[in-house]
């Protein structure tokens, strides 16, 4: 028994050292390994796309009589003229991405049926939230921009 | 001289016999150990064991499913191959190639046709052998990995279909991909960011259709193909298909040259050959139930040619049965993508069909969370019922409870596909469509 432990103290130091050589070859193949997945994560994820603008022009205040709603497909928005105040309303439904399609109670979502109201509120059907309204301003030039990336509260208006 | 001449004559007389003699290391059997060596010299046969179990070739147990599978996916990839040099991944030319493969590409219907029909089939195909692997038991002990390898390929299946899905570019693509990546959108935490890599835009367009190709063509095939010679390594290295006698070879003592129960046992098989003094042995390195010493002659026959047969004719019913389809059915080709129009319904492919049903309720727990949960169960299952009981044969006695679980949940998915299907209408709106 004796015997025993003394080998087992003998060999303890060499051992240990291997061990720790051994670890440390682990660390550095997992790290490498890791950085490998990592970094072609980073070249997966674009850094520049080359679809459509998140910032346009649509137009005049003028091109949009009070009252007007106007569904802008290609852009995905719907502008909205009320009075004086102006708006830009998504149309990108918030369920599963279909451009809804303005409708008599406001909006409606072709592919799995979510209904909204004038203001984008839900109203029925599975959408989770609500249609995003975006920042519009008024260019120096007089024109209407809308920025999709800033998105503000529903019921937040222009006024022109 | 004439020595030397006659030899090289001998040799170019002997030409022929001697090429071929050197390509087949065997001559066409005619002995027990021809036949188990024709298995073990050739390359392409020597996958197959030199003998198989009388069961597993019984087509009412396996219904040849998995190699039904097998071969659906090798008429996609040389069907894919060939459409592969028609076709570009550019927004402006993917629709007008589809139009082209109809007009002015030899066989490209059918050849557009066989693909897409050999696609579906195969998402159909993969999911019944996972059916009759669960419902024969077959996942048990010493099965449990190779299971989750199939489970693996059934996702890689559908992943590969639905890449496969935007190609076309028309309206029926667009849509598709469109609800479809959106439910990937809903995952938590990672959701957007997944999505917006897969797509590699915020919406479907150009990079998606080159991120969807490159996927479709290169990466997933490639992985299916390492998967499935892993997935069929380890059914030799399992014993086998699964076997009604599984559970009685678990309790028979160990052989002797096996020291430790845990590690592989080294298993010598004796097959006689037709003269009783020429005996030669196969050895290898297999886990659990294994061809036994002894009960050889009753369960078992050679693989060639019972089982070759039986694969070739498999093969060839395969291949007769998407031809057929091909023949008959034109593969769908809608308008070219209108970003501005989504269609009224728009549909993701018919097995997702059951997801988007789901989705249309709660998009989370639809989308994300109870297909989350049933991926789960499917690969804790085999470490969840370790009971060898009811191993390899249809719905045994024993397992009427995993049978009754399992099936439910099959109901309750193809219902779900049946639903969004045929009972769907505009705005999702429920319709009968008799």
């Amino acid at each position: 028994m004796e015997t025993a432990t003394r080998t087992a103290e003998a060999t303890t130091k060499p051992i240990q050292r291997r061990d720790f050589l051994a670890w440390l070859s682990g660390i550095g193949v997992a790290g490498s390994a890791l950085a490998g997945i990592v970094s072609t994560l980073f070249f997966m994820k674009p850094r520049v796309t080359f679809g459509q603008p998140n910032r346009f022009l649509i137009g005049r205040p003028d091109d949009y009589p009070t009252g007007a709603r106007v569904a802008i497909d290609a852009k995905r928005v719907c502008i909205v003229r009320d009075g004086n105040r102006v708006a830009a309303i998504s149309t990108t439904c918030t369920h599963l991405g279909c451009i809804v399609a303005p409708s008599a109670t406001g909006f409606q979502c072709p592919c799995h049926g979510s209904q909204f109201d004038v203001d984008g509120n839900v109203t029925g059907g599975p959408a989770p939230k609500s249609l995003a309204w975006y920042q519009v301003s008024l260019t120096p030039s007089g024109e209407l921009e809308v920025d999709k990336d800033n998105e503000i509260d529903t019921g937040t208006y222009l006024n022109v | 001289m004439s020595k030397e001449k006659s030899s090289a004559v001998k040799s170019l007389v002997d030409l022929p016999k001697n090429v071929v003699r050197s390509i087949f290391r065997n001559p066409l059997p005619s002995s027990d150990r021809g036949r188990a060596a024709t298995s073990f010299t050739n390359f392409f046969l020597h996958i197959q064991p030199v003998r198989v179990s009388k069961q597993a070739l019984r087509p009412s147990y396996t219904m040849g499913l998995g190699l039904i599978s097998l071969f659906l996916f090798a008429i996609l990839t040389v069907t894919g191959l060939l459409l592969m040099f028609y076709y570009v991944p550019s927004t402006s030319q993917a629709y007008d190639r589809m139009l082209d493969l109809r007009s002015s590409v030899a066989f490209g219907v059918i050849l557009r046709n066989m693909h897409r029909w050999a696609a579906h089939g195969m998402v159909a195909v993969v999911f019944l052998h996972m059916c009759r692997v669960f419902l024969t038991g077959a996942y048990k002990p010493p099965r449990e990995f190779n299971w989750l390898v199939g489970v693996a390929l059934f996702l890689l299946t559908l992943l590969a279909s639905f890449t496969g899905y935007l190609l076309p570019w028309d309206q029926l693509a667009f849509w598709a991909i469109t609800v479809g990546t959106s439910i990937a959108g809903y995952a938590p935490l990672i959701g957007k960011s997944l999505r917006f890599l897969l797509l590699g835009d915020s919406t479907v367009g150009q990079e998606a259709l080159l991120r969807f190709y490159v996927l479709h063509v290169v990466v997933i095939p490639l992985v299916i193909g390492l998967f499935v010679a892993l997935h069929f390594w380890r059914i030799r290295k399992d014993g086998g298909l699964a076997k009604p006698d599984s559970d009685e070879a678990a309790e028979m003592p160990a052989p002797a040259t096996a020291a430790i129960a845990s590690t592989p046992v080294a298993v010598t098989t004796v097959i006689t050959a037709a003269a009783p003094s020429r005996r030669f042995t196969i050895q290898g390195l297999v886990r659990g139930p294994f061809v036994k010493v002894g009960k050889l002659e009753e369960d078992t026959v050679f693989s060639w040619p019972s089982l070759f047969i039986a694969e070739l004719f498999v093969l060839l019913l395969t291949i007769a049965g998407v031809m057929a389809v091909s023949f008959l059915f034109n593969a769908p080709l809608e308008q070219p993508v209108n970003v501005m129009h989504p269609p009224n319904p728009a549909k993701a492919p018919w097995y997702f069909l059951g997801l988007q049903e789901q989705v249309s309720y709660s998009a989370f727990w639809g989308g994300i969370g109870v297909p989350a949960i049933e991926l789960l169960l499917l690969v804790l299952l085999p470490y969840i019922d370790r009971s060898k009981k009811g191993v390899g044969r249809w719905f045994a006695r024993e397992r009427l409870l995993a049978n009754s679980i399992f099936l439910t949940l099959v109901i309750i998915n193809i219902s779900l596909i049946v639903i969004g299907t045929f009972f769907r209408g505009a705005n999702w709106q429920f319709v009968s469509p008799f």
